[in-house]
């Protein structure tokens, strides 16, 4: 009775200001006309999807329209449930770039501030989300998603966030969904600093929380004659996922490297999902006991033919065959989702369309999107599907929505509708940046100039993008601009064995024009650059 | 010899080899190829009964057979003799190697093909923890490489840029199957030391503002290695004590499980070979003597290059010797270095073999075993042990590889002529009876390869041409 009459004052209230009706309490909806996708039954054409008080009340064909319901009615449009991308790292900074054994050393100001990951690291703790990292999801219609620093070891313990507006501590649906492992090597000369390091590290920081386990638990038996075993908070941190009560994310993208992470979950005993596994069409029947995270962040080729041509066989074509990887899943019967792993928000739907293009279907790629990552999760009694009693994240687009043109309308999330950004820029793409294009770079060494040809992408600060010259390809990596500085390195291959290595780029856009320095393993030199080949 | 920066200079080749990306069209192609060749391969040549025939085996331990015959079945060397008296199972797959000649596969004791992620763990002095197992690849193109040089088994260690390096894998060069069936799993457990100048960082320093990181001399090296033996010993005696208090009926807490300290402590329990890269003759010595002392045996002594200095003292204490032939003066440690090395210590009694500590080397060990008749006289039989038998013996596998025997491991290699002339070649090589080196399918393979890369070249140009018209369309009505 108070709901309804609630409901009524809502209603009032909407009448006499309807700009603040985004930050209004959750009330009552009903979405009508649209074709229900349900993500657990059939497509219901013209169907209902009724909201109240933040969760789904009813979602079909028949659904009775209560008074005090605001009906939006959405006729043609197309109804999801709010899709789950469950590997991000929304929220957390960038990886440093890593100091090469050989190369000169990198200055990482941004490394400084990363903070120390470890198994007792909580996503929630440390989170921050921004508006725009909100929005860039929620046009994309995913409006949950699953998130924990890309860089360590021991990423830490990620989390399940709603992405309504509300305060923080309001967006949390379940934490900590897992603890997150990747074979991070350190920088060089600090422990550790290469794969067998690090999986060495993980082998023994698993053995270590066993014995801090087994050594508290006789101690709290037999206090007296023996010495008290010392505190640890991350190794108590790992006593919940080697009784298998947390689940382990090991982010893995090769076949080998699936295989290594297999191994030490045998080894431990540990409740593995797979994370990245694009090389996953490889081993897709010995998927079928693990849940997979499937990155849709495909490899692109090199943008010259020449570099192409240069590649062997086996890079093209496993960066043809990755985006077989969801179908083939889905064939041997695999639990899997899709995620964006380390790709940007605005490349999820357009991965997942490269999924169905390489045979999946559209109905796998939206289970895969809500039902099936809720279920890895064990979020699905609350998330995953238009069904009663579930959160009342819903998406409304105007077309399917992995179809090319389509656009996200409306989001509900939490039974609240979220403002989406009025500009096209925001669906889900930065603004082009001044940086981006293909740049010709010259560095003038002593023994000659060399010329670089790049293309740049800069997009919340940071720089993406591949180049080619003679002394190598490949992309370019731990780039940053910031509307002037910019600074990337490129991994040369020289043919004298002196010019390999790391050459790390300082400069500033100033006219349209690059300058700035070169550190190298012979030295440091000028470097310029201006746009066009 | 390697030192850390050309373990690394290698590393890097490796993946220069391995992307291929700016290098010209002929390697990118040579590369697919032989990574398409691991694709066959998943299926090898698999046959029941394999019998050569017509061929001069070279069977090391038992002499040279003219007009010999082997008769593999399954993964097994089922007999070995002269053809005429040889049966010919029915349904066995028949080879005809008439004018060629057939010697066991190549066993490599100094390997650093086919390791991801780094050879070396530099950070710390000592990193007995780390296992090469944990990171091999099948995907490093040298292995097909190799194996085209007949070089069948490999000792892969991690590198010398501490004084104790990781634990070591042998494996066999199975190109094309998953690493796990590479493992050889009956094969010893190791473990890679390194003394003088690559340990003490004088090769490779880290990068400015890190430390340089202890030691940084000849004695730190050694009390680096005393040090591990006695922590080792103080951590069983730990474990002891616990042992004792649980039997007695105590609930004590157990002590922690450390990786490095249980291989350190399996090393004085002579659980784990000790392979150990050094070049003077003082350090050969002082780990000689410490291994005395701290009550371990040295299994083989790496590079050695000083070794016919010492070559008594080595014999006496039981190590073998791996090492090169003709490389010296590439670094100070290695200015008394002499090509008579290998026949010196092979005359003084050391169990010596040729191995190559490179990608490139490793792919013609047949050439360097010959070089020891050369320099200092050796047989033809003493050379070829060398490159097989030897290499066998100082990794604990002579009962199944390193001659032609019955019995023994089908490793074999079929040579255009005789494998101590450098104008021979490999035709085909066996591991356990199945072929993973076929010189015809190879060329076979290399269109059918480069049709594929084609292919998919020209297929992916069409898809972009198709999805990118929109923008492109503008463009041209603007």
């Amino acid at each position: 009775m108070s709901r309804g009459r609630f409901a009524l004052l809502f209603l009032l209230l909407l009448l006499l200001v309807s700009a603040p009706l985004w930050a209004a309490a959750p009330g009552v909806y009903a979405i009508t006309g649209g074709t229900l996708h349900t993500a657990s039954g059939p497509d219901v054409p013209n169907g209902v999807v009724l909201i109240r008080d933040g969760l789904i009340e009813a979602a079909g064909a028949n659904v009775a329209i209560p008074a005090d319901a605001m009906v939006i009615e959405v006729h043609g449009a197309h109804v999801y449930p709010g899709l789950i991308d469950a590997q991000t790292s929304v929220g957390f900074p960038s990886p440093p770039v890593t100091a090469r054994r050989r190369g000169p050393r990198l200055q990482q100001p941004a490394a400084e501030s990363l903070p120390e990951t470890s198994p007792a690291f909580l996503a929630t703790r440390n989170v921050k989300l921004t508006e725009a990292d909100l929005d860039a999801r929620r046009v994309t219609g995913v409006l949950t998603i699953i998130t924990a620093p890309s860089f360590g070891i021991f990423n830490g313990q990620s989390a399940v966030l709603n992405l309504g507006s509300e305060p923080a501590e309001s967006r949390i649906v379940k934490t900590p969904a897992a603890l997150q492992i990747s074979f991070n090597p350190r920088p060089s000369w600090t422990f550790p600093d290469s794969l067998m390091g690090v999986i060495a590290d993980i082998r023994q920081t698993m053995l270590d929380a066993q014995q801090y386990s087994a050594a508290h638990a006789i101690y709290e038996k037999n206090p007296a004659g023996n010495r008290r075993p010392e505190t640890d908070e991350s190794l108590a941190a790992l006593a919940p996922v080697l009784s298998r009560e947390v689940p382990v994310v090991f982010v893995a993208d090769s076949e080998l490297m699936i295989r290594r992470a297999q191994a030490i979950a045998r080894e431990f005993n540990l409740r593995m999902i797979v994370s990245g596994a694009r090389q996953g069409y490889r081993m897709a029947d010995d998927l079928r006991t693990v849940p997979v995270l499937v990155s849709v962040k495909w490899p692109a080729p090199p943008a010259r033919r020449e570099d192409r041509e240069d590649q062997p066989l086996r890079v093209i074509r496993d960066r043809q065959l990755e985006p077989t990887t969801p179908a083939a899943l889905a064939k041997s019967g695999a639990q899997f989702a899709l995620v964006s792993g380390p790709g940007k928000a605005g490349d999820f739907i357009p991965g997942i369309r490269k999924a169905i293009d390489n045979g999946l279907s559209a109905d796998e790629a939206l289970r895969a999107v809500t039902i099936a990552p809720a279920r890895i999760f064990g979020v699905d009694r609350q998330l995953g599907s238009l069904d009663r009693g579930k959160i009342a994240n819903v998406v409304i687009s105007d077309k399917p929505i992995f179809a090319k043109e389509a656009k996200v309308t409306r989001v509900f999330v939490d039974g609240r509708e979220v403002r989406l950004p009025a500009s096209e820029k925001h669906a889900g793409e930065s603004p082009a940046s001044p940086i981006d294009g293909a740049w010709s770079l010259t560095v003038r060494m002593p023994q000659g100039e060399v010329a670089i040809s790049a293309t740049l992408h800069a997009e919340d600060g940071r720089l993406t993008g591949n180049f080619s010259s003679e002394k190598g390809s490949g992309d370019i990596r731990g780039g940053s601009f910031d509307g002037t500085n910019v600074e990337f390195t490129l991994s040369m291959r020289g043919q004298q064995e002196t010019e390999s290595g790391d050459w790390l780029f300082h400069g500033s856009l100033q006219d349209s024009k690059l300058f700035g320095t070169v550190s190298t393993n012979l030295g440091t030199f000028q470097f310029s650059g201006s746009k066009g080949r | 010899m390697r030192t850390a920066n050309s373990e690394q200079r290698a590393a890097s080749r490796r993946e220069r080899h391995a992307l291929a990306s700016a290098r010209p069209l002929a390697v990118g192609f040579a590369i697919a190829i032989a990574i398409a060749m691991s694709a066959s391969a998943a299926q090898p040549v698999a046959a029941p009964v394999t019998v050569i025939r017509h061929a001069t085996i070279l069977t090391i331990t038992k002499g040279t057979i003219p007009d010999g015959a082997v008769v593999i079945r399954g993964s097994k060397i089922d007999w070995v003799g002269p053809d005429a008296s040889a049966s010919l199972p029915a349904g066995a797959r028949v080879i005809d190697a008439t004018g060629k000649f057939v010697m066991p596969g190549i066993v490599d004791t100094h390997s650093h093909t086919a390791i991801e992620g780094g050879i070396n763990e530099v950070s710390l002095p000592n990193t007995g923890m780390v296992r090469i197992a944990d990171v091999l690849t099948n995907e490093d193109i040298n292995v097909y490489r190799e194996l085209a040089g007949g070089t069948t088994t490999a000792l892969v260690l991690h590198g010398s840029a501490n004084p104790i390096g990781g634990q070591s894998q042998i494996v066999k060069w199975k190109w094309g199957r998953p690493v796990s069936e590479w493992i050889v799993a009956d094969a010893p457990r190791t473990i890679k030391f390194a003394l003088g100048e690559n340990p003490k960082s004088s090769n490779f320093r880290p990068p400015p503002g890190i430390p340089l990181q202890y030691p940084a001399t000849r004695m730190g090296v050694e009390e680096v290695i005393r040090g591990a033996f006695v922590s080792a010993r103080d951590y069983m005696a730990k474990w002891d004590e616990y042992n004792a208090r649980k039997a007695r009926g105590g609930n004590p807490i157990p002590p922690r499980k450390d990786l490095l300290m249980e291989e350190m402590a399996d090393v004085l329990r002579g659980k784990v070979d000790v392979h150990a890269h050094c070049y003077r003759e003082d350090e050969i010595m002082m780990l000689l003597n410490l291994g005395d002392e701290e009550g371990f045996k040295i299994r083989e002594l790496q590079h050695v290059l000083e070794g016919y200095k010492v070559a008594k003292e080595i014999a006496a204490h039981g190590a073998g010797g791996g090492t090169f032939i003709d490389w010296w003066g590439f670094k100070a440690e290695a200015y008394d270095a002499i090509p008579y090395n290998v026949a010196m210590l092979v005359r003084a009694g050391v169990l010596t073999s040729v191995n190559s500590d490179s990608d490139e080397l490793a792919r013609r060990l047949n050439q360097d075993a010959a070089k020891a008749m050369k320099y200092g006289g050796l047989s033809e039989e003493e050379a070829l042990k060398l490159c097989t038998i030897n290499g066998a013996r100082q990794l604990r596998l002579d009962h199944r590889i390193g001659s032609i025997e019955a019995g023994k491991d089908a490793d074999l290699v079929i040579w255009t002529g005789h494998p101590l002339s450098t104008y021979s070649r490999v035709e085909t090589t066996f591991i356990e009876g199945e072929v993973y080196f076929d010189r015809a399918r190879d060329l076979a393979n290399r269109q059918v390869l480069a049709q594929e890369k084609r292919d998919r070249l020209k297929k992916e140009a069409e898809e972009e041409a198709k999805s990118k018209p929109v923008k492109g369309a503008n463009h041209e009505t603007r």
